[in-house]
């Protein structure tokens, strides 16, 4: 039983790390350049799109690293829920055999005091 | 392992899949604290849970204090052992959220340190158990445990005795959307399930060690 329960609780950390990592996918450099030129154009509005384009993509980076410090928060504050989860049910499992290995122990002495 | 205890343990591990899929999946990212507000659903779900697992203890002290059956004790070591580990839990997951939230990773404020007192006197109980042994150890640890659990209370009201302090009181409106409302309502549901399985598998561990006590008494007992 506690072999499943810690097989399950692997599978468990495996799955929060799948959808955990499904984060948005950055933008690049030519995607806010095209996305700018199109903004530009559908406005019409006269403006130097260099400095538009640097602009956009200095404040996309920074937004970037804000989210990234964020879903580091977010991963380790998971990653301690379940790491606490599973040191839990391995010490289970560890007292689970101690327990066995005692009861085989006595069965045995039980048989030889017997003969 | 019974049967129920295996359908028991397939439900929760199944609704912790979903709470898991549903958090990054489904519900809706807090427009305030964004992603990081994601804590929420382990953090609260753990620190409700930990208030059923010490209820339990209570009640079966109370139980044990009345009726002097030793499952009761059994039971209430084994639902204080998984409220700590909830507990634990909710003191471990909190601080994180508290850095990017508040700008601090711990605050003497009210409901953080009755939490942490509330932990210490758990551990303070199993240190108790630990030193004592037969009926002393059954009846003090009893006592301790009803002592214990009337720190629960007043962590669940700290907020609102004290009048201040980071977390929001009980009569704060939540506001969260339907998306988060469902994920959280699982998340919980999931938790409780979880501690009462984690009870239900200490607590035939702890049977089995007490028959086995008592099996090698009597052999011992034989020999002499």
């Amino acid at each position: 039983m506690m072999k499943i329960v810690t097989i399950v609780c692997g599978l468990i950390v495996l799955t929060l790390f799948f959808f955990a990592a499904r984060v948005p996918v950055s933008l690049t450099s030519d995607e806010v350049s095209r996305g700018v030129s199109d903004a530009i154009s559908e406005e019409n509005i006269s403006v130097d799109e260099d400095i538009v384009e640097k602009a956009v993509l200095k404040s996309v980076e920074k937004l970037e690293k804000r989210q990234s410090t964020r879903l580091k928060y977010l991963a380790s504050a998971y990653i301690v829920v379940w790491l606490v989860f599973m040191l839990y049910v391995i010490r289970v499992a560890m007292q689970q055999r101690k327990l066995d290995q005692r009861l085989s122990q006595l069965e045995q002495d039980t048989e030889e005091s017997v003969e | 392992m019974g049967k129920s205890v295996k359908i028991l343990a397939v439900i929760t591990f199944v609704l912790l899949f979903c709470s898991i899929y549903l958090i990054f999946s489904y519900a809706q990212i807090e427009k305030t604290m964004l992603e990081v507000q994601k804590i929420f659903y382990f953090h609260v779900s753990s620190a409700l849970t930990l208030f059923v697992a010490f209820g339990i203890n209570f009640v079966f002290s109370i139980t044990y204090l009345i009726k002097r059956r030793s499952n009761a004790d059994l039971l209430a070591a084994s639902a204080a052992e998984i409220g700590l580990v909830f507990c634990t839990i909710t003191l471990l997951s909190g601080p994180i959220w508290a850095s990017t939230a508040w700008g601090t990773w711990w605050n003497w404020e009210p409901r953080l340190t009755t939490t942490l007192i509330l932990w210490l006197m758990y551990v303070g109980y199993f240190i108790l158990r630990s030193a004592l042994d037969g009926e002393n150890k059954k009846t003090f640890s009893a006592v301790f445990g009803i002592i214990a659990f009337l720190d629960a209370p007043i962590v669940y009201y700290a907020v609102d005795i004290w009048q201040e302090g980071l977390h929001p009181d009980r009569g704060t409106k939540w506001d969260l959307e339907t998306t988060m409302q469902h994920t959280w309502m699982l998340t919980l549901l999931a938790f409780v399930l979880l501690c009462v399985l984690l009870i239900i598998v200490q607590y035939k561990q702890k049977k089995s060690e007490e028959r086995y006590d008592i099996i090698r008494q009597k052999h011992l007992g034989k020999l002499l």
